[in-house]
């Protein structure tokens, strides 16, 4: 299970607002797969997977202000549960 | 150390260090060092092969992107993950990060966060060694990016004319951020420009540690022998972003994969040791475990120092010798 995570993206970032789902609950995704896309105080950013498989539950609304390092969703390998 | 030992030693190092690389990264995405890091992987067989051929007493000035010629000059793990969560137990007393690991004492005069500085402050050490008589070296690295750099050429041309015992070591990963060096150097031979200075220069295989010791260990005999500084552009490569979380379009997937799959330092040593009869499955596999186990404990020993006590932020700013 690959667990997708707010990246630190410099020293002075501690949240970013949660834009857009991409990739809804259930679906089937690539590695490199953008999964949502996050805003910081500098930039718009791509939150993308790195393995396949199926997206697992949105942990947050979009539009929330999620700290830096927190799981967003994963990314389940067959047979794998939450 | 009989040749086994010693080749099998460099390979663990190597491991080592980009077990620490890749631990380290994922640590500051999630935000949990004090900043981000330069990554060093792919890079591993320029700091062992470098460190290979010096004497502990001999100095090294670094740059930037440090962690690989810090673990490779024996600072341990803890002590270099520690530095990075700025806690109290890091090898600069959680002062520096990433950026400024460092001790004096023990021959590492720091890295720095200016463009080919430490290749200046290693021509400083080499003009000290001179004229304190010592039978040493220092060794200043510098990226492809500080070759363009006035300081850079300034520092040459001053050992060269004193003959400094000073080796220039260009850790050429090819990117400065995301200019490719090849789009930037007129001439188009580093080397070349260098050996204007009239000093031994040459361009060698970065990925190959053994060419990497071979070559320092000649420039380090020259010297002592007092002929004065080297020039070794060193041909390697990095594979993460320039920084933690640097996804840039300045290169393509099918370059670095490329690196990765037929030029990488470690496999390339460990396919050689094991045609050589000096590696064997059993050893290899121990020390991929014990890398691991060693890379684990850094981290937990560092997530459980503690970070400097706001009281002391005067400490360990000067030497003391000026106040009265
Ligand atoms: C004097 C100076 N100019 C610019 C910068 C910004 N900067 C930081 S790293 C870097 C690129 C360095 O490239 P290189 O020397 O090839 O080292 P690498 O990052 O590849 O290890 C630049 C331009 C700086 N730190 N110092
Ligand atoms: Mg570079």
């Amino acid at each position: 299970m690959e667990e997708v995570f707010i990246p630190a993206l410099g020293m002075a970032m501690e949240e970013a607002y949660l834009e857009k789902w991409i990739k809804q609950e259930g679906e089937a995704v690539n590695a490199g797969d953008v999964i949502a896309l996050i805003e910081t105080d500098k930039a718009q950013v791509e939150v993308v997977c790195e393995t396949s498989g199926t997206v697992g539950k949105h942990r947050f609304q979009v539009g929330a202000s999620v700290p830096v390092g927190n799981t967003i969703t994963v990314v389940l390998a067959p047979g794998e549960s939450e | 150390m009989g040749a086994r030992e010693e080749m099998q030693s460099m390979l663990r190092m190597m491991m080592m260090i980009r077990n620490f690389e890749e631990t380290a990264d994922r640590l500051a995405l999630r935000g949990k060092l004090s900043g981000g890091i330069h990554n060093s992987s792919g890079q591993e067989a320029v700091a062992v092969g470098v460190m290979s051929a010096l004497a502990p007493d001999d100095v090294i000035a670094t740059t930037h992107r440090s962690h690989h010629h810090t673990l490779a000059k024996n600072f341990s793990a803890r002590e270099v993950m520690a530095e990075l969560m700025t806690k109290v137990t890091g090898v600069s007393k959680g002062r520096g990060a990433s950026m400024h690991l460092g001790d004096v004492a023990r021959g590492h005069f720091g890295g720095n966060g200016i463009v080919a500085a430490g290749m200046g402050i290693g021509m400083g050490a080499a003009l000290g060694i001179k004229m304190a008589g010592d039978k040493k070296v220092s060794v200043g690295f510098v990226g492809d990016g500080g070759m363009n750099t006035g300081r850079t050429w300034e520092a040459i041309n001053m050992a060269a004319i004193w003959k400094l015992p000073l080796i220039v070591v260009v850790d050429n990963n090819q990117y400065a951020v995301e200019t490719f060096i090849n789009r930037v150097t007129a001439g188009g031979d580093l080397a070349k420009r260098a050996s204007g200075f009239g000093l031994p220069a040459s361009t060698i295989d970065g990925q190959n540690v053994i060419e990497v010791r071979d070559a320092v260990a000649a420039a380090r005999e020259y010297a002592l022998a007092g002929n004065g500084p080297t020039f070794i552009n060193m041909l390697t490569y990095r594979y993460y972003g320039h920084n933690t979380g640097e996804k840039g379009q300045y290169r393509t997937l099918e370059e670095i994969e490329d690196w990765r799959t037929h030029r990488d330092p470690i496999e390339q040593f460990a396919a050689r040791l094991f045609k050589e009869g000096l590696l064997d499955q059993a050893t290899y596999d121990e020390m991929k475990v014990s890398v691991e186990a060693e890379i684990q404990d850094a981290v937990e020993f560092s997530e459980n120092s503690p970070h400097p006590d706001p009281s002391e932020v005067m400490l360990n700013i000067d030497s003391g010798k000026l106040r009265g």
